[in-house]
């Protein structure tokens, strides 16, 4: 097992799973033990009227980084370029702006770019990426090889592999993949983490979240049918399959997502 | 209540809830009411396929599925399958040879939201369904679906008018191959030149060659492109679509439903409805544990599902609530929550 943790975690899953609220605790977690940790995600998918710019907010007490596409385009072309005011003008082009918007997985290669770089500049950093749902995680996956060969060569082609050596590098990222204790769920996370594995060498590990039946163990007799047999089927779920879960989570009681995001840390060092 | 029938029906929803279930629920439902019916699915989950007796072979193709008897037809969408679908309606080849092209409309290449759009409107042309259910993808990406349009429609703006002709014009007196440095050069708007040189400082003098030749077969099939902004006005009249915004107590993401209207407001008309799956309600209620840790869970998962329905109807005109349900077969479920739909088809 390795002690120290990777540079890139990618949490996906369904929409609904307790991706925000795990990544965020996850980061909390990271931070309790003297990592400098970061919570990541993506403020947009198209260029325009929406640009906000990068921003970063610790009020909850750990950083997070809410990224614009804009404006990391924008650095980007910026940086290669060498000029600050081109690369204003290029993004704000009606032209690069209707590529960038028809090609969703161009914006997902400018984020993962812009994570990268973050990386780089800071070596001892760990980002958290709260990634799209399912089958746009897939396509975030698959953009940086899809554009290396669109590129084929030059300065962009040469960055993409770059990219992928370390998005391919098992000892820098790693995915969760994370399900709700229902075989519905279950099912589409086993799908999706097989679609993950068929498209990069990390390692990609399931988490089941929000699991009722440990809170109920011992009073099955005395549950509703329904809930009897929810909290029946979460169990046979994760007896069924344990060896594939790397992580069970109980159902947390706190009512807001705050509380949730603070009930969960403490239990989620099997994640690192 | 009115649930009429409509031209579209458009399920939306956070992804995890169902959704695709209840698509497919209520395309069996309105098939059972004598409807000719087609349910369009994205990206849907191996469970679905199987119930469907969907093969890896139907897919991108118009298949017909039968379930305990009802029958309906189905596609799973495949930009790929879409592509040369266009390709062949726009007698232009070389849409589905274009390398860029086809890296692009992979699985997930990220093409599905716009070219589903243009496969909604085929099928709406070829007037064969009375009734289309479309089961968009998850999550705030169902934005991308309905942004597609005005996306399609930037896409092809008049600001590029100018160097798309002049692309056409060109191809039409030189032949396809003779495309390269020497024509970017050449080309007129000054924008769009001093864009594509900047370009090639990055990315080489090949890549361009390819993407203008690219953009270049796209526009050419601009037409088909274009019909997908026809569909725009059914999607926002009442009386041809049907909305349902899905989502489900046990994610418990009042705000995510909220925002998701917010941000369709200017497409999602009156005839709108909040389905919530997965309710506990009715059951919780009847229940009465003695033990202090069960009346903690019962308050916890009562009150977080009540809130939930609190803020859901305060923020929709109609939430359908369906229940949770643990115990049956696939089958089953899907033939349960049919009756469920029948009961709401007043």
């Amino acid at each position: 097992m390795s002690a120290l943790p990777r540079r890139l975690y990618i949490f996906t899953g369904k929409g609904g799973v307790g991706k925000t609220t795990l990544s965020k605790a996850f980061v909390r977690e990271l931070s309790q033990k003297g990592h400098d940790a970061v919570y990541l995600t993506f403020r947009n998918q198209a260029l325009g009227a929406d640009h906000q710019g990068n921003f970063e907010t610790s009020k909850s007490g750990i950083r997070e980084v809410f990224l614009d596409l804009e404006e990391c385009a924008r650095g980007y072309i910026e940086k290669r370029l060498n000029t600050k005011l081109v690369s204003s003008w290029i993004v704000k082009t009606p032209f690069f702006r209707a590529i960038i918007n028809m090609v969703p997985g161009f914006s997902y290669l400018i984020y993962l770019g812009k994570i990268l770089e973050m990386g780089k500049d800071n070596p001892k950093l760990i980002v958290v990426l709260d990634a799209p749902a399912s089958g746009h995680a897939l396509t975030m996956v698959e953009a940086t090889s899809n554009f290396r060969q669109i590129f084929n060569t030059g300065i962009i082609s040469e960055d993409t592999t770059k990219m992928l050596s370390r998005l391919n590098d098992p000892e820098y990222t790693k995915m969760h993949v994370i399900s709700l204790p229902s075989m519905m769920s279950w099912q589409e996370a086993i799908e999706l983490r097989s679609g993950l594995t068929e498209r990069t060498p990390v390692s990609v590990d399931i988490t089941v979240n929000n699991c009722l039946f440990q809170l109920l163990e011992g009073h099955m007799d005395e549950l509703p049918v329904g809930l009897k047999d929810k909290a029946l089927n979460e169990k046979k779920l994760v007896e069924d399959n344990q060896s594939q879960m790397q992580c069970v989570l109980p159902h947390s009681l706190g009512l807001d997502s705050a509380s949730v995001e603070r009930d969960l840390v403490g239990s989620l060092s099997n994640l690192i | 209540m009115s649930l009429a029938t409509k031209s579209f029906e458009i399920f939306c929803g956070t992804g995890g809830v169902g959704k695709t279930t209840l698509a497919t629920a209520r395309a069996l439902n309105l098939s059972q009411q004598g409807l000719r019916v087609l349910l369009i699915t994205i990206d849907p989950a191996k469970r679905l396929k199987d119930i469907l007796g969907l093969t890896s072979e139907s897919v991108g193709e118009v298949t017909e599925v039968s379930l305990q008897g009802t029958k309906l037809d189905a596609l799973l969408m495949s930009p790929e399958k879409t592509i040369l679908r266009m390709a062949a309606q726009n007698k232009s080849p070389d849409l589905a040879s274009n390398r860029i092209v086809q890296i692009l409309s992979r699985p997930y290449g990220g093409m599905n939201e716009i070219l589903s759009l243009i496969e909604l409107q085929l099928r709406f042309e070829s007037q064969r369904y009375d009734v289309i259910v479309l089961d968009t993808p998850p999550g705030a990406h169902f934005l991308d679906f309905l942004e597609g349009i005005g996306k399609i429609r930037s896409f092809f703006d008049q600001s590029f008018v100018e160097i798309f002709s002049y692309l056409g014009q060109k191809t039409a007196k030189a032949g396809k191959k003779v495309l390269g440095l020497g024509l970017i050069n050449r080309i007129v708007s000054g924008g769009v030149k001093k864009l594509l040189g900047y370009l090639q400082s990055v990315t080489g003098a090949e890549f361009i060659d390819d993407f203008v030749e690219a953009v270049q077969i796209i526009y050419q099939s601009k037409d088909v492109f274009l019909k997908g902004l026809a569909l725009q006005d059914r999607l926002k009249s009442r009386t041809q679509c049907n909305w349902f915004l899905v989502t489900s107590v046990e994610q418990g993401k009042a705000q995510e439903a909220i925002d998701l209207k917010g941000h369709a407001s200017h497409f999602i008309h009156q005839d709108h409805f909040l389905v919530l799956n997965k309710c506990l309600e009715q059951e919780l209620t009847e229940w009465f544990p003695g033990d202090p840790k069960l009346i903690k869970v019962k308050a916890s998962l009562e009150g977080k599902e009540r809130h939930l329905k609190g803020r859901l109807r305060d923020a929709f005109p109609t939430v359908l609530e369906f229940p949770e349900i643990i115990s049956l077969s696939p089958v089953e479920h899907i033939q349960y929550l049919t009756q469920k739909w029948k009961t709401y088809a007043t």
